[in-house]
């Protein structure tokens, strides 16, 4: 598919950008699941004009207004993107492919840590957030992959080329079903309980289940949620700062031209106004540049 | 640019200086190349009072297997040639000059 402006994230950031986007009469497509945007489940009470509504309403409504401009909601998570000669292109996890001329990450703030016992004390002892940075130290060895989604399948399905045994935990499983078929395929053993506890010496040895299954694993790999927007913005040329938001101007732009940020990933503070604003900025500033590009 | 370390010259490195700070990293791994500039910027303003290098675990797995290595990028500080911290995981500049314990 292709698109003058592709918008990562379905939050009040990136519905807020399709909107004035899709109003300049630029193709518009987004991807994201609007379920994991932080205001999804948030009762909203300071944003202007709505007194308490919840936040699934308010997105909901935004999502219909973004369509009625003719904007496009992909409904899936993006699991690859590159950038060459000003074109971007990208993978989402049912395998559809896009191509567009400026882009728009408004990913939100992932939240990457589970907090169960022995994750903290585990980590770098056997537990890690990013199975392809650390997949060359569990040759041979039993390993874990924690996660619901697609990021969790493809993280399971790595694992299992380097681990002896690797085992997929996903209590909510919202994987793509030809992903998580992959992974299955490759040997990864699924688990549908909750974790609860990483247990060990000193490193780890355990993931404890909550329906009591103890797995044994030498390495218990934490891949929550989607592709991270750090990740996706190195991908495109973007060097995110330390704490995973990425810079950008007043005009929402980033240093690679073409590429824009907006909402809780451009940073505080962390309110709905403040994304929608930024995602206003951003959505013109993208159509415009698309224009140009075109 | 910031040494590069291997098998044959890591031990002297670490001896010849009284603090040493080791980054171990591997290409593919990307909190590992958001922690490159973080390492050059602190090599230059520790030059004379901390010995900056890069180990690449990949093309050196038995010493990322001696110092336990299981998650990059960990950093690695030497103090008088003995390994007395590692901290995992992309840090700011500033921790990591508190872990060194060095006044700028």
């Amino acid at each position: 598919m292709n698109a003058d402006v592709f918008i990562l994230g379905s939050g009040p950031a990136g519905v807020q950008a399709a909107i004035h986007a899709s109003r300049k009469k630029v193709s518009v497509l987004v991807a994201g699941k609007p379920s994991s945007s932080a205001m999804h489940g948030a009762h909203i009470e300071n944003y202007f004009g709505t007194g308490e509504h919840p936040g699934e309403e308010i997105l909901s409504e935004g999502i219909a207004q973004a369509e009625s401009f003719g904007a496009v909601f992909l409904g899936k998570n993006v699991i690859s993107a590159s950038a060459e000669g000003g074109k971007f292109r990208f993978a989402l996890e049912d395998g559809t492919e896009v191509e567009a001329r400026s882009v728009i990450i408004a990913t939100g703030i992932s939240r990457r840590k589970l907090g169960i016992p022995g994750e903290k004390e585990f980590y770098g002892k056997g537990v890690s957030y990013c199975a392809s940075c650390d997949c060359n130290f569990y040759k041979g060895r039993r390993v874990a992959v924690i996660g619901n989604d697609s990021e969790a399948a493809v993280s399971a399905e790595l694992m299992t080329h380097y681990a002896s045994e690797t085992h997929w935990v996903a209590w909510d499983q919202e994987a793509d079903r030809h992903l998580a078929e992959k992974a299955v395929a490759a040997g990864a053993i699924m688990h549908g309980s909750k974790p609860k506890a990483v247990e060990g010496g000193g490193k780890a040895e355990y993931l404890v289940l909550e329906d009591g299954t103890r797995i044994e694993a030498d390495g218990v790999f934490i891949e929550l949620g989607a592709k991270s927007s750090a990740d996706i913005a190195m991908d495109l040329g973007v060097m995110p700062e330390v704490d995973d938001t990425i810079r950008v101007g007043a005009d929402c732009s980033t240093e690679v031209p073409g590429v824009f940020a907006c909402g809780d990933v451009a940073g505080r503070p962390w309110q709905v106004a403040k994304a929608v604003g930024q995602g206003c900025i951003a959505g013109t500033n993208a159509a415009d540049f698309a224009r140009k590009a075109a | 640019m910031v040494t590069e370390l291997s098998e044959s010259d890591f031990d002297s490195f670490v001896k010849e200086h009284a603090v040493a700070l080791v980054d171990c990293w591997a290409p593919w791994c990307g909190p590992c190349r958001r922690m490159g500039p973080i390492i050059e910027e602190l090599a230059a303003d520790l030059d004379g009072k901390v010995g900056v290098a890069k180990l690449n675990t990949d093309d050196n797995q038995d010493l990322a297997y001696k110092f336990g290595i299981s998650a990059i990028p960990t950093l690695l500080i030497f103090r008088d040639g003995n390994l007395a911290d590692s901290l995992v995981g992309l840090r700011p500049k500033e921790d990591i000059i508190a872990a060194l314990g060095i006044q700028r």
